[in-house]
């Protein structure tokens, strides 16, 4: 299942097969999911605009035409239900500051910075572009780099182990998975971007908020 | 200065990379539990037209020359083909309009089921509950057509 095509999988939904659904959950949630992070919305608005799109994927399910595009669909459902929450401003008395969940978020947008705060929105929409283009690569090479990037990295015997591959070739398919994510078109308008904002438009939530 | 952007040392975006991911988590259970539940609406009657949402007084710009109605209301548009659902929607609750207009019902839906349904007066008029929280659709039922609207949270 996890090697199979999203034009396979969403065929295989269209006809019923839950199990190809449940594939497609567990692929795309994270990329919906770091898209809704990447907006200030309340706990329960952000489960809401999550619910949302996966209710309009489903409805959406047979009109898909090109699956290949699916992420970029669902990267696109989401800014616009968030945006739409956002300007409903309910519940937003209701967010909690203390929150844990929310802290991870907000951490690096209150941390002092020596950057101006064009830098410092210009380096949050970079990382928000990474997590968009990693929630597009291959399911292995989200297995490896996830266990790369882990904090502590485990050995690459341990990594060698658990992904079922000679500790030889873990170099190398870091790098072919790295060249992938560096191609992937979510980097693409920050590609060679100096540190001064030029044309990320679009991507964060802080720019699409004032569209 | 200008640093080129991804880093081109693989160890450099590999740490960017890790940050990033460190700094939203993993998906939290609920959201998966939610995506896969979302599976159940699936459609089985083909029949049902769907209808996109064209405007929501929340989000779109008024287009011109038209009165905003009352002070609090948000509006928002639907349509399928030729026909067309309007509602008001206010803390008492939705009040909409059918186009065209054949009589039937409209029910109200949220993802765990029916919420209210109410029939559709001679002129297309319909007044339904307030919806609670979270993704709403609404499916009219006619002589002449089936409807449900795209889901969206109403409040």
């Amino acid at each position: 299942m996890t090697g199979r095509s999203a034009t396979s999988l969403v065929s295989a939904a269209v006809g019923g097969d839950e199990s190809a659904w449940a594939e497609l959950v567990r692929r795309y949630t994270p990329l919906v999911y770091s898209v809704i992070r990447s907006y200030d919305l309340s706990g329960a608005d952000a489960s809401d605009v999550n619910q949302t799109v996966w209710l309009r994927l489903v409805e959406h399910l047979g009109r898909v035409r090109d699956p290949q595009a699916l992420a970029a669909w669902l990267a696109t459902t989401t800014r616009r239900e968030c945006y739409r929450l956002s300007r409903l401003g309910r519940r937003t008395q209701l967010v909690d500051p203390y929150d844990d969940a929310l802290d991870a978020y907000h951490g690096f947008s209150r941390a002092p910075d020596a950057a101006g705060p064009d830098e410092e929105l210009l380096r949050a929409e970079r990382r928000q572009a990474l997590r968009e283009g990693f929630a597009q690569l291959p399911p292995r090479c989200q297995e490896l780099l996830s266990l790369l990037t882990a904090d502590p990295p485990p050995s690459y015997r341990e990594i060698a182990e658990r992904l079922g591959m000679p500790v030889g070739s873990i170099g190398p398919t870091q790098a072919r998975c790295l060249r992938r994510l560096r191609e992937c078109p979510a980097l693409a308008p920050f590609l060679g971007a100096a540190a001064t904002r030029t044309n990320g438009g679009d991507r964060g939530g802080a720019v699409a908020a004032g569209r | 200065m200008v640093e080129p952007w991804p880093p081109a040392d693989d160890d450099v975006l590999t740490a960017e990379l890790g940050a990033a991911l460190r700094e939203v988590g993993p998906v939290p259970e609920e959201f998966l539990t939610a995506a896969r539940a979302a599976f159940a609406w699936r459609d089985v009657a083909a029949e049902v037209a769907l209808a996109e949402l064209m405007f929501d007084s929340a989000c779109d710009a008024e287009p011109a020359g038209l009165t905003r109605s009352a002070g609090s209301a948000r509006t928002l548009s639907f349509r399928s083909g030729a026909v067309v659902l309007e509602v008001e929607v206010t803390e008492a609750g939705i009040v909409g309009q059918l186009f065209p207009p054949g009589g039937g019902r409209v029910s109200a839906q949220t993802a765990t089921g029916t919420y209210d349904e109410a029939p559709v007066d001679e002129v297309g008029f319909f007044s339904l509950d307030a919806p609670p929280p979270g993704p709403v659709r609404l499916r009219a039922h006619t002589e002449g057509y089936v409807v449900a609207t795209t889901w969206v949270a109403l409040r």
